[in-house]
This record gives structure tokens, sequence and C-alpha cells, in this order.
């Protein structure tokens, strides 16, 4: 099997950060959850990766493991490697969890959003103030210019009235709004990386047409790369330049969106993309729907994590050892034994089989 | 009484909420009819009544006005909100309801087999043990439960497991109309088309009828014959689903279609963005509700409001200017 050398650092100009064979376990009290079981992907600049999978496959540990914010109980192993402004290209897991480096990194190089803007902001003090708090953290004490460019990205993230928004409280706003004050708090020092966990699962599909149109725009003002994760294949579709499938704490399938959408490739992105029903598509008699559930990641057997379920199984293959994510030749990675690879690599004649 | 009749008339339904000096009018002056076996959907995004108007239907609220004329199994023809208690404890059976959340409406100290019976001792109080136990097990393997597992209690299932727990709680009693309250919204979409499966099913089975309440326009084009669209409590487009879809009528139908994720990259919608939010449901707009928000708005809709009428053969609209604009819906494949 042909892969890049482990543990080496690529000098890839585009690739701002890289996660390799991420990990976690967290120990509970029935024993270890291996709740990361391997997580690959790169994101370039300026482009949108989306993570998608169902609840509880590990996307929002991962993300947390990229800023360093998960539980104690939470041990990470594996690489992410980023290219930080000052420190170059860093191992964000080696570093101190509270020290300085990793400072410098949160909140101001990579940014985050999620699911819940409430939680984000505290209840005490006004919008303008929690928005502000970053600006002259991260970028100028002057309160007169701070308050300026506190404003302006209020402005940039369509929230009208921004002046008389600033001067109120979260309850005071819509969760459109709320959101909306989020993603101004999370660019406000222009990140390299904007992680975005679920940042529209709560909201009317209106409102989260407005919320990903703004994210759209703000990308291309900003140039930012952007983490999407999401539970939701129609928003992937509409955001995302390429996608990493997730299944139980694995990154099992990833390429362009394009590849995805037509090609899907593993029988878990298969499965998932027939879940979906397409408005406008002739009515099937039925949905295909995946059997059975995800199983609790402890103790697993041997083998691929999806295997129990699949329909594509080989017996005496994919219960013996884990496949690994390869790359059937044209950026489309596969972690699949009944996978023979990618048809555009095929057509080009560069089939991993 | 054969599949396609009217089922179900809902006429006028009026829901106020009182509270704090305020009235919001959650549900207002909305009128819809339902046939046998046909499952009709209800969309709009939240707040706009949907779960109100649900609730209202099953009587599980006193509407604060209207009528539900509905046509018994025996043919009779009756409003389920004016009829006594004793026929009120006949009839209720006939039409259950799922409730929206499969983690708090189950009662955790109540084993799953105790959930399911529940309905069954509080409508059927003679029925014998051995006879309700059956009936439990047979609609709780009919929905896909492992009937070795009833004695446990509901935490120890998965999202999609109490789904089905509350469907064959609802179905336990053999009614005719169940009105389904985002039942498929919190689960993952790999289980979602399970239960949407079972749910196709047991209507096949049952000849049941489904009034299905969702946010998810994909969810809802896909399971529903004929399509409701609410905003701020008023029915605002009513059609055959196809044509909701493909030909919507009205402005918010057309700007609500253009915001749906569609899950093919090939396939972007534009959007025909709105702007601002919904408006609040206690001091709403004065003429359209929509005007506010409504990219063909002219003076006549801020003053006027306009009438909700069958403007082509089951195609209910209301807009004052439905009938000359031209709006964009999703393209289909046949
Ligand atoms: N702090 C924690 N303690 C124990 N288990 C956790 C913790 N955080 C996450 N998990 C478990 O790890 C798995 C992955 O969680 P998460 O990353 O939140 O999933 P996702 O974001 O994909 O829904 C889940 O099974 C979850 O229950
Ligand atoms: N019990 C209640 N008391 C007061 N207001 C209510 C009550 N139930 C719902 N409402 C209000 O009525 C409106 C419609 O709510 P609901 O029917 O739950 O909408 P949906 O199900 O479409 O989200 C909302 O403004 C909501 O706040
Ligand atoms: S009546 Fe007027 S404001 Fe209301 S939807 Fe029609 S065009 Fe828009
Ligand atoms: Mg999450
Ligand atoms: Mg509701």
């Amino acid at each position: 099997m042909e892969q890049d050398v482990k543990k080496t650092v690529p000098d890839h100009d585009e690739t701002i950060i890289e996660v390799r064979d991420l990990r976690i376990n967290i120990k509970v009290d029935e024993g270890t959850l291996t709740a990361v079981r391997g997580v690959n992907f790169e994101i370039k600049k300026g482009e949108t990766l989306g993570l998608v999978g169902e609840s509880g496959c590990g996307k929002s540990l991962t993300s947390k493991a990229i800023l360093g914010i998960n539980d104690k109980k939470c041990k990470a192993s594996g690489e992410i490697i980023f290219d930080a402004d000052g420190l170059g290209r860093v191992n964000l897991l080696e570093l101190d969890p509270r020290g300085k480096e990793i400072r410098s990194v949160r909140g101001k190089q990579i940014s985050m959003i999620f699911q819940e803007p409430m939680v984000a902001f505290s209840p005490m003090y006004t919008i303008g103030d929690q928005i502000n708090e970053a600006t002259r953290l991260h970028i100028t004490k002057d309160k007169k210019k701070s308050k300026e460019i506190s404003l302006d990205v209020m402005k940039k993230v369509g929230i009208a009235n921004a002046e008389k928004r600033y001067n109120q409280y979260p309850h005071e706003f819509s969760g459109g709004m709320l959101q909306r004050a989020l993603i101004a708090m999370a660019l406000v020092c222009n990140p390299k990386l904007l992680i975005a966990d679920e940042p529209t699962t709560a909201l009317d599909v209106t409102i989260q047409a407005q919320i990903l149109e703004i994210m759209k725009e703000l990308q291309k003002d900003f140039g930012m790369s952007i983490l999407f994760i999401t539970h939701d294949l129609g928003v992937v579709a509409g955001m995302c330049d390429r996608v990493a499938v997730m299944y139980l704490g694995k990154v099992v399938e990833t390429g362009t969106a394009a590849d995805i959408y037509a090609n899907p490739q593993h029988p878990y992105t298969q499965g998932l993309l027939g879940s979906v029903h397409k408005i406008g598509t002739k009515n099937q008699d039925k949905l295909f729907s995946i059997e059975g559930t995800v199983p609790v990641a402890m103790n697993l057997p041997a083998g691929c994590g999806f295997y129990e379920r699949c329909g594509k199984r080989i017996e005496g293959v994919c219960n013996v050892s884990e496949p690994e994510l390869v790359d059937t030749g044209c950026g489309h990675k596969i972690a699949c034994f009944a996978c023979t690879g990618c048809p555009n690599a095929k057509k080009e004649g560069k089939a991993n089989e | 009484m054969s599949k396609g009749d009217k089922i179900l008339d809902a006429k006028n339904i009026v829901m106020d909420f009182h509270s704090k000096g305020v009235t919001v009018h959650a549900v207002g002056d909305v009128s819809f009819s339902v046939n046998e076996g046909e499952t009709m959907g209800i969309v709009g995004e939240s707040g706009c009544g949907k779960t109100t108007l649900g609730r209202c239907i099953v009587r599980a609220y006193e509407p604060t006005g209207g009528q539900v004329m509905y046509t018994t199994s025996e043919g009779e023809l009756i409003d389920f909100l004016k009829i006594d208690k004793k026929t009120m404890k006949q009839y209720r059976k006939e039409i259950q309801m799922i409730f929206q959340d499969p983690y708090s409406s189950l009662d955790p100290r109540m084993t799953v087999l105790d959930i399911i019976k529940e309905p069954l001792l509080a409508n059927f109080p003679d029925m014998k043990k051995e006879e309700m136990e059956k009936r439990v097990m047979d609609i709780a393997a009919k929905v896909g439960l492992n009937t070795t597992y009833l004695k446990r209690y509901p935490h120890a299932f998965s999202g999609g497991q109490r789904q089905r727990i509350g469907i064959a709680r609802a179905l336990v009693l053999n009614p005719r109309i169940i009105v389904c309250d985002e039942s498929v919204s919190a689960l993952d979409v790999s289980i979602q088309a399970q239960v949407i499966n079972l749910l196709h099913e047991l209507q096949k089975e049952f000849g049941l009828t489904y009034l299905f309440i969702s946010h998810d326009l994909s969810v809802v084009e896909y399971i529903s014959d004929r399509v409701g669209v609410m905003y701020l409590g008023k029915m605002v487009e009513f059609a055959p689903t196809k044509k909701l879809f493909s030909h919507p009528m009205h402005p918010y139908t057309e700007s609500l279609l253009s915001a749906v994720p569609v899950a093919d990259p090939t396939k972007q919608m534009e959007r025909i963005p709105l702007e601002g939010e919904i408006p609040n449901p206690a001091n709403p707009p004065t003429g359209c509700y929509f005007h506010t928000r409504c990219r063909y708005c002219t003076e006549r809709c801020s003053k006027e409001a306009p009438e909700y009428k069958e403007l082509e053969p089951e195609h209910f609209v209301a807009c004052h200017r439905a009938q000359e604009l031209k709006l964009k819906g999703f393209d289909y494949d046949d």
C-alpha cells in the first residue's frame, strides 16, 4: 500500500492544517471509549472541508482536539499539523493546552463557532462588549479603534443597526442574529481557519440559508479556510469543496464534494446518501436505509467498524483487519476492502486495485 | 367509507394563547381537509403554529374557535371539538398523536411494555390482561422492537427505537388517523429512513391516514400526498405535493423551497433570500402577514389581508398576486 510516509511534515504551501491518524480515548465508568479511531484529512488555504457523519461519530471531539479544548479525560494521539504564524508548522497536540503558544493560535488563528450560540455568550455582558473583548485581546488595545473594528465586523455579518445592537444583551437577539454575532466574534481577528461545528443545525431553513450565504461571502472577503462540521448532507453539498465522511470515529472516505456525491464508494457513504430523499426525484417505494444501529465504541471487535451493517462485507477479510484510508489515484480516498477504486481514477488508468 | 373520501375536515381553526397580558395568535383561521388513507404534510418554520394545530386536531388543546368535522368508521359525521365526554372517549382512540421528542415524551419510570400498554388500560379497562399483553407484543414486533427487551426502561433505547415506542403506543389503539409531530426530525438520516419506511408500511397495512407535521421539507415531500404551508399561524398555501413543490403560488413557499439544502452539488438552486425575521405572532403585521418580508409586496398587500382561495383545482393560496406571479419551484425528473 502506497501511503504518505507518516511522521514527516509535508511542505505543501497550500495546506494549512493536516490531521493525521487522530485517535481519542475517553475513560468512562464502563471502560475506555475509542471515540475517535483514526481521523485523517487536510485543509488547503481558502478551502472548505465538510466533515460529515451521524451523531456520536466523533466530529465534535475532532474539532475540539484541534483547539485543545477537550475534557481532561479525553486522551488524544496522532498529529494535528498547523501552519501557525509565529510558530511555523507545529503539531498542536504537542503544545501545552494552557500554554502561551496554543493561546496564540486558539481564538486568533483558529476560531470556532458552534450549534448553540447562546452558550458561547455570557448573558451578563452586551454582545458588543463580548465581541470587543476578542478584538482587544488579539488586535488592538486602543479603545476607539477596537470598537470600530468590532462594529465593522458586526456589519459585515449582516447585523442591521449594528450600533444599537452593540449595546444589547444576548437574550435580545434571535437565534439567527446570535449566530451572526458569534460569527462576527470568530472572524474579528481574521483567523486562518474557522471551525464551524453544526453552525446552522438549530436554525430554520430560511435563516440557515442566510447564515450559509454570509459564511460564503465572508470566506471570499477574509480568505480563511473552513472546517464545516455537520450531519446534513444537503448543507455540505452547497458549502464544501471537499468532504470527509466519518463513521464510528474514523474517516472512511474523502474526496472532492463533486466526486463523493457523484461516485460514493464506501458502503457507508453510499448508504448515507441513499437515505436522503432528494426533492424532485422519483418516489421510490422505499427509502434506502442502513440496517441496524451504530455500535458503542468500546471493546470493538477487529476489522472494519462498519462490518456488522455492511452489505458488501467480505467475511474473513473485513472482520480480520482494519481497512486503511487509501488514495485511489485521483485524491479520492477510501477505507474499504470491498471498494475497487474511484471510477474517475479508473478512467485515467490510475486505479489502485 | 372508502379510501380517498374526506375523513377530516378542519374549518376555521383558531387558537389564541393568553399569557402575561398578551395574546399570541398561534393558529389563525386555518381550514383544510384530509382524505382517508392519505398523508397530508404541514410545513413551516418554528413558531408558525404546526404543533398547536396538530394538538387542536386531536383536542389536546381546546381551540378558541373552529370545527373539526370527522367522519367516523361508521360513516357518521361529527364535530370532534363539540362532542361530549362520553362520545369523545369512544372516538379519541381513532385519532392519535405521536409527539415530537423521543427523549422527553416517554415516562422514564415506566417500562416500555407499560408505556405501550397504558393507552389500552385507559381505553379498554375491561380487556383481559393476557389479551392486552398479546396486543402490545404484536404491535411492538410490528414496529420492529425486540420484544424480549420490553421490560426495560426507555433510557436503554436509542433515539430511533424510542420513536418506534412512540409509534407503537399510538398504534396500539388501532387508530384511523395519526398526527405525527416532527416524528423523525430528531433522528439521524439512516435511522430516519428506517422510521419513514416503517410509517409507510404501517399505512399500507392498516389504511392509516397521517397528518405529518415537520419543518423538514425533503421528508415532507417524500411522504406526503398533499402539503400545506404555514406562516405566522396561517395556512398560506395548500396543494398536491408535486404541484406545491414544482409550481408554488405563494411567495413565502417560493422562498422556503429555495432555502432547502439539496444533497447534490450539481443541483444547487438559486436562493430567494427572505429579508429579516418572522414577526411576533402576538403582534402580526397588517394586511398580508407576509408583506413585511415579501419581495413582491404592493401597497394593497400592506393594507388588505388576502383571502385563502382555491385558485386552481386543489390548489389553495392566500396571496393577492398569486395568479400574476410566476414563481420558481423544484424541477422534477419526470
Ligand atoms: N466528555 C465526554 N465524555 C464521555 N464521552 C464522550 C465525551 N465527549 C464525547 N463523548 C462520546 O464520544 C463520541 C463522539 O462524540 P462527539 O464527538 O460529540 O460526536 P459528534 O459530534 O459526531 O456527534 C460519542 O459517543 C460521545 O458520547
Ligand atoms: N402553551 C403555549 N402558551 C403560549 N404560547 C404558546 C404555547 N404553545 C405555543 N405557543 C406559541 O404559539 C406559536 C406557535 O407555536 P407552535 O405551535 O409550537 O409552532 P411550531 O410547532 O410550528 O414550531 C409560537 O409563537 C409559540 O410561542
Ligand atoms: S399578498 Fe402581497 S405581500 Fe402577501 S405574499 Fe402575496 S404579494 Fe407578497
Ligand atoms: Mg457534535
Ligand atoms: Mg412544533
